[in-house]
């Protein structure tokens, strides 16, 4: 009787200690933001967590990651019934037009989002990528990809050539390969549609987008295109393109082997080169500005913010994109840790940029890329490009393996693109 | 006499031969997931097993809540397996057995679901489980396969071709109720059928990777095929982890069709044999 | 006689195994009046009332996730839709779709090629599986599980590892398949991946080497129901195996041959996943290996026109339609079947 009091009493003391700590304990409603992206940048908005969580120490940072082509699926659906919205959406440049035109993303130079006044501080091309027709900035970009030529300089020496006879002109550049493959046995590009894929994007006329012009008229038996296709041409009848598709087996190989003596890419490239494709290769390779003064963008990631998410989650988003896209700290440190390249102006000062890159024989890169970045021109948008550039690929190989007429497959290029202009 | 027993050999030969070909893309599958990105993607491939299966196994649960996600598929595979086989034997009985009004419409509307590619599913299909706020649960999985065209096909040709109705008149004679009927003249009957369609159901979920890419939010609520998808980026893949975890993810299913494969050759016959 | 034993349990333990027959007092449906019967249910659902009771789960989700996307997507093939701009703004635009659609040269190359796959990789899977069905029925006892598990694999390989894997096979310089090529067939490394004319033959192969084994097991399962009295008779009638196999087997497989046909039509038709994975979901070059599904989820989800991809699937419905029918009157030509 009396243990079982003495228990009692016990259980009684330790019920209200517990009831004390539940009482003690503040009762906090969990605030998320959502994000979703996809590899790797999930992996530089993972990165930000800790400076998120100084920033903001009770809404937890939450990252839907999904693969490349599945998130943006995953964010068309969303869109599409406007619910189940993530509060910011990373997109990828040849995603951003489609959704850009459409008006389910909320405009970031407008309250209550902050970036009218900062507009200025982004890289003007890629800020102009994120924005749409009316003017409205719909995304705004965290990384770009600035074009570059990598070459493999020892080829280049063993045909005693200089890196200036590669990028005066793209006749010079065709001559060049001419010259590597006699010294070298070494193709001078991939693909022949990698040398379209420039050549079209040059010599641009104000408010035209690279297939269509702004009232969707088709532009594709334009001088570029004619040129751009006589280049090709003219690459691949003297054998110098290894006529491998890009990301594949042999493209690799290629360059392990060093068969293939050139590329023009984003200069995220040099990275993967380091990384996984060929790190044996390590320090014969250069980077040097593309071919006649191009200046290209390849890739890019924007973050934006859909229309439908609630206005508390707004302001919090905002947040986000600032802290990612205008913290000189953040976007340096996705650089060193991604390899994804500014899109801030002035990180452009950063030493680091003149820091030489091993990969590259020692090369300080970065500043050529830096160069580069600053003279890219925005190109227009139009909801049939992606569909254009099958178009124009497929009407490419057509002249490169079947011998058509250049004017014929043009001609019969624009045909389908009319067909479709004003869906 | 002696050129039929060459015949007979070459015959087993060939056979044999054809059985390692296609063995073969799913050995590589094995061998690739011991091998570390660079390996795999180099030409000459890999023929043999290497030594990286622990470093893509790490990879792998480092990137993605890998068993959590195997869990997953597992918990939806079975519970669809399940509920498939009930609501489909049920129905296919139905069609088979009974007569009543809208029966061939109804059927016709059932297979034509059948005939349109599932992808175009998407958008309403989100638009439902949004508004049942089923987005990010496992049952928005499970529970909408359940309606299966294929399988109340097989089933409805399955009972017709062995349930005699002799039968089930003599046991509603015997003071059976409908239901009893059902549960204990007409699913042991089924048996092989049911193997049959639990077999593919289990496989068709497992493999199933639009339907969680429509309602999952979660990295954590992922079944594997999605799991294994957010791996993949253009540029920068981890290919040894992701032939790890394929390999890891077929396991599995191979054993299920270890275990079942005689019920399943028994039961795919009877929906044409009739 | 029933063939069929009468299951211990239900309701009569008393019965034995003969079943009765229906020249017996008639007795009224319902409640017994009088009987032996351990087990009785109270209350009855009425015969009329049990096929909707079964079917109702079914028929309760198929309602909700199978006919509202159908009628969505009917709906949808009548308007202009560009999704990522919310559902308020969809465009009425009439039969705008299904013209574009039968005026759009891609369309109709889809549909050349679905055409030319599906023939081309569904004709030899049963060419193959039916041999093959009967060799390992004779011949094999042992091993047979072992030698159909091994041809079933394929199947349940998932679509990730598939892509991985006949990407590095079909590889042109260094890929097994040219290599093994090599060795027989002296010449040129065949460019599988990436010439028009060769990437349609590559992903026949795939999807011939994926469904086999699918087709095996059905005419296994098929053949074993076939009495051996018949084999017997013949053989002694004199018939040769050869003609044993096209009076007797054939015969006899014909109602699997159709089942397993029709799936091959429906699946051939609707051709999605092994080229989406060879050509990386673009469809080649050229469109070689576009197949009219891919293309659909092309103009979907890269071209965003939701609306003009909604009206080729109903055009591909159409013609899915027509053509199992077409099937179902080759196979059955003077009666009708269920």
């Amino acid at each position: 009787m009396g243990l079982q009091q003495k228990g009692g009493g016990a259980l009684r003391a330790w019920a209200a200690l517990c009831l004390l700590a539940l009482a003690a304990l503040p009762v906090q409603a969990q605030r998320t933001l959502t994000v979703a992206a996809f590899p790797s940048v999930d992996e530089i908005i993972r990165a930000a967590a800790p400076a998120w969580k100084a920033l903001h120490p009770d809404v937890q940072l939450k990252v839907v990651s999904r693969q490349f082509a599945d998130h943006h699926t995953a964010m068309t659906t969303a869109l599409s019934t406007a619910s189940n919205l993530p509060d910011v959406m990373a997109l990828e440049v040849g995603y951003v037009g489609r959704f850009a035109q459409g008006g389910g993303l909320d405009d970031l130079s407008a309250p209550p989002f902050g970036l009218k006044s900062e507009a200025k501080r982004y890289v003007p091309f890629a800020l102009a990528q994120g924005s749409n027709r009316h003017g409205a900035v719909v995304a705004a970009p965290t990384d770009i990809g600035p074009g570059t030529l990598l070459y493999r300089a020892d080829l280049l020496a063993r045909s005693g050539l200089a890196e200036a006879e590669l990028t005066q002109s793209w006749g010079s550049y065709v001559a060049a390969g001419l010259k590597i493959k006699a010294a070298t046995g070494a193709y001078l590009m991939a693909h022949a549609r990698d040398m379209k894929d420039i050549v079209i994007r040059t010599g641009l006329r104000p408010g035209e987008g690279l297939y269509f012009d702004g009232e969707s008229r088709v532009l594709v038996s334009s001088p570029r295109f004619v040129r751009a296709f006589e280049l090709a041409r003219e690459v691949r009848r003297q054998k110098l393109d290894a006529r491998v598709i890009a990301w594949s087996n042999e493209w690799a190989e290629g360059f392990k082997r060093g068969t293939i003596a050139t590329q023009m890419s984003g200069a995220w490239l040099a990275g993967h080169l380091n990384h996984w494709l060929a790190p044996s290769t390590a320090g014969a390779w250069r980077a040097a500005q593309l071919p006649e003064g191009a200046f290209v963008a390849y890739g890019g990631t924007f973050l934006a913010v859909p229309r439908g998410v609630p206005p508390a989650q707004k302001a919090l988003a905002w947040d986000l994109i600032r802290l990612l896209t205008l913290e000189r700290g953040m976007q340096l440190a996705a650089f060193k840790a991604q390899d994804a390249f500014p899109a801030l102006l002035e990180t452009f000062e950063d030493p680091f940029f003149g820091q030489p890159i091993a990969f590259l024989g020692g090369q300080p890169a970065r500043l050529l890329w830096r160069d580069a970045a600053r003279r890219i021109q925005a190109v227009a948008v139009h909801k049939q490009d992606a569909f254009a550039d099958e178009v124009i690929n497929t009407e490419l190989d057509k002249v490169l393996d079947r011998g058509k007429d250049i004017h014929v497959a043009l001609a019969d290029a624009e045909r389908l693109l009319q067909r479709r202009a004003h869906r | 006499m002696h050129a039929e027993r060459l015949s007979r050999l070459s015959a087993h030969l060939l056979v044999a031969l054809g059985a390692l070909i296609m063995l073969a893309p799913f050995y590589f599958m094995f061998v690739f997931a011991t091998h570390s990105r660079t390996e795999i993607f180099s030409l000459p491939p890999p023929l043999f097993f290497g030594d990286d299966f622990a470093n893509n196994l790490a990879i792998l649960t480092d990137k993605l809540p890998f068993w959590r996600n195997l869990g997953w598929s597992l918990y939806v595979a079975l519970a669809s397996t399940l509920l498939t086989l009930l609501f489909c034997s049920m129905g296919g009985y139905a069609f088979a057995m009974f007569e009543f009004r809208y029966k061939n419409a109804l059927f016709a509307l059932v297979m034509a679901t059948m005939l349109l590619p599932s992808f175009m599913n998407m958008i309403p299909t989100f638009m439902i489980m949004d508004l049942l706020g089923w987005i990010d649960q496992p049952r928005a999985l499970y529970i909408p396969g359940a309606a299966s065209a294929f399988g109340i096909f097989l089933m409805r040709q399955y009972v017709a071709a062995s349930v005699p109705r002799d039968l089930l008149e003599a046991a509603r004679m015997d003071g059976c109720s409908e239901f009893g009927i059902y549960a204990r003249i007409v699913l042991p009957l089924l048996k092989p059928a049911l193997g049959t369609l639990g077999l593919i159901t289990f496989i068709a979920s497992w493999n199933n990777f639009i339907g969680p890419l429509v309602v999952m939010r979660s990295p954590e609520m992922y079944t594997l095929p999605l799991a294994l998808r957010s791996l993949q980026s253009p540029v920068n893949t981890e290919w040894g982890a992701l032939m790890a975890a394929s390999a890891i993810a077929t396991l599995p299913l191979l054993l299920l069709f270890m275990v079942s494969s005689r019920q399943l050759i028994a039961g795919l016959t009877a929906g044409a044999v009739k | 006689m029933s063939r069929w034993p009468m299951p211990s349990g239900c309701c009569s333990a008393a019965r034995t195994a003969e079943v009765p027959t229906m020249s017996a007092v008639p007795q009224p449906l319902g409640p017994q009046a009088h009987g032996a019967s351990p087990r009785r249910v109270g209350w009855r659902l009425p015969r009329a009332w049990v096929p909707y009771v079964l079917l109702s789960p079914f028929l309760l989700l198929f309602a909700v996730f199978g006919v509202f996307p159908l009628v969505f997507s009917l709906w949808l093939a009548f308007q202009s839709w560009e999704p990522t701009s919310g559902l308020a703004s969809m465009r009425f635009v009439g039969l705008e779709n299904f013209v574009f659609a039968l005026q759009d040269e891609w369309f109709w190359k889809s549909l050349g090629n679905t055409g030319w796959l599906a023939l081309v990789s569904g004709v030899p899977q049963h060419l193959v599986a039916i041999p093959l069905a009967c060799f390992i029925h004779a011949a094999l006892r042992r091993s047979r599980n072992a030698m159909v598990g091994a041809y079933f694999v394929p199947y349940i390989t998932s679509t990730v590892a598939i892509a991985i894997l006949f990407s590095s096979l079909f590889s042109t310089d260094y890929g097994l398949i040219n290599a093994a090529l090599g060795v027989l067939l002296p010449g040129d490394p065949v460019d599988w991946l990436n010439d028009p004319q060769r990437i349609k033959p590559a992903i026949a192969l795939i999807v011939f080497w994926r469904y086999v084994g699918f087709n095996l097991v059905l005419y296994l399962a098929a053949l074993q129901t076939i009495p051996k009295d018949l084999y017997e008779a013949a053989k002694m009638d004199g018939a040769s195996q050869l003609q044993q196999f096209f009076y007797i087997t054939l015969p006899s497989l014909k109602p699997m041959i159709f089942f397993g046909v029709t799936l091959s039509v429906i699946g051939g038709l609707q051709l999605f996943e092994e080229p989406f994975i060879l050509t990386g979901g673009r469809g080649g070059s050229d469109q070689a290996g576009m197949t009219t599904a891919i293309y659909l989820y092309r103009m979907a989800f890269d071209f965003n026109d939701f609306g003009a991809a909604s009206a080729m699937s109903w055009l591909l419905f159409v013609l899915v339609v027509a053509l199992t029918w077409l099937t179902h009157r080759a196979f059955n030509p003077r009666r009708k079947a269920d």
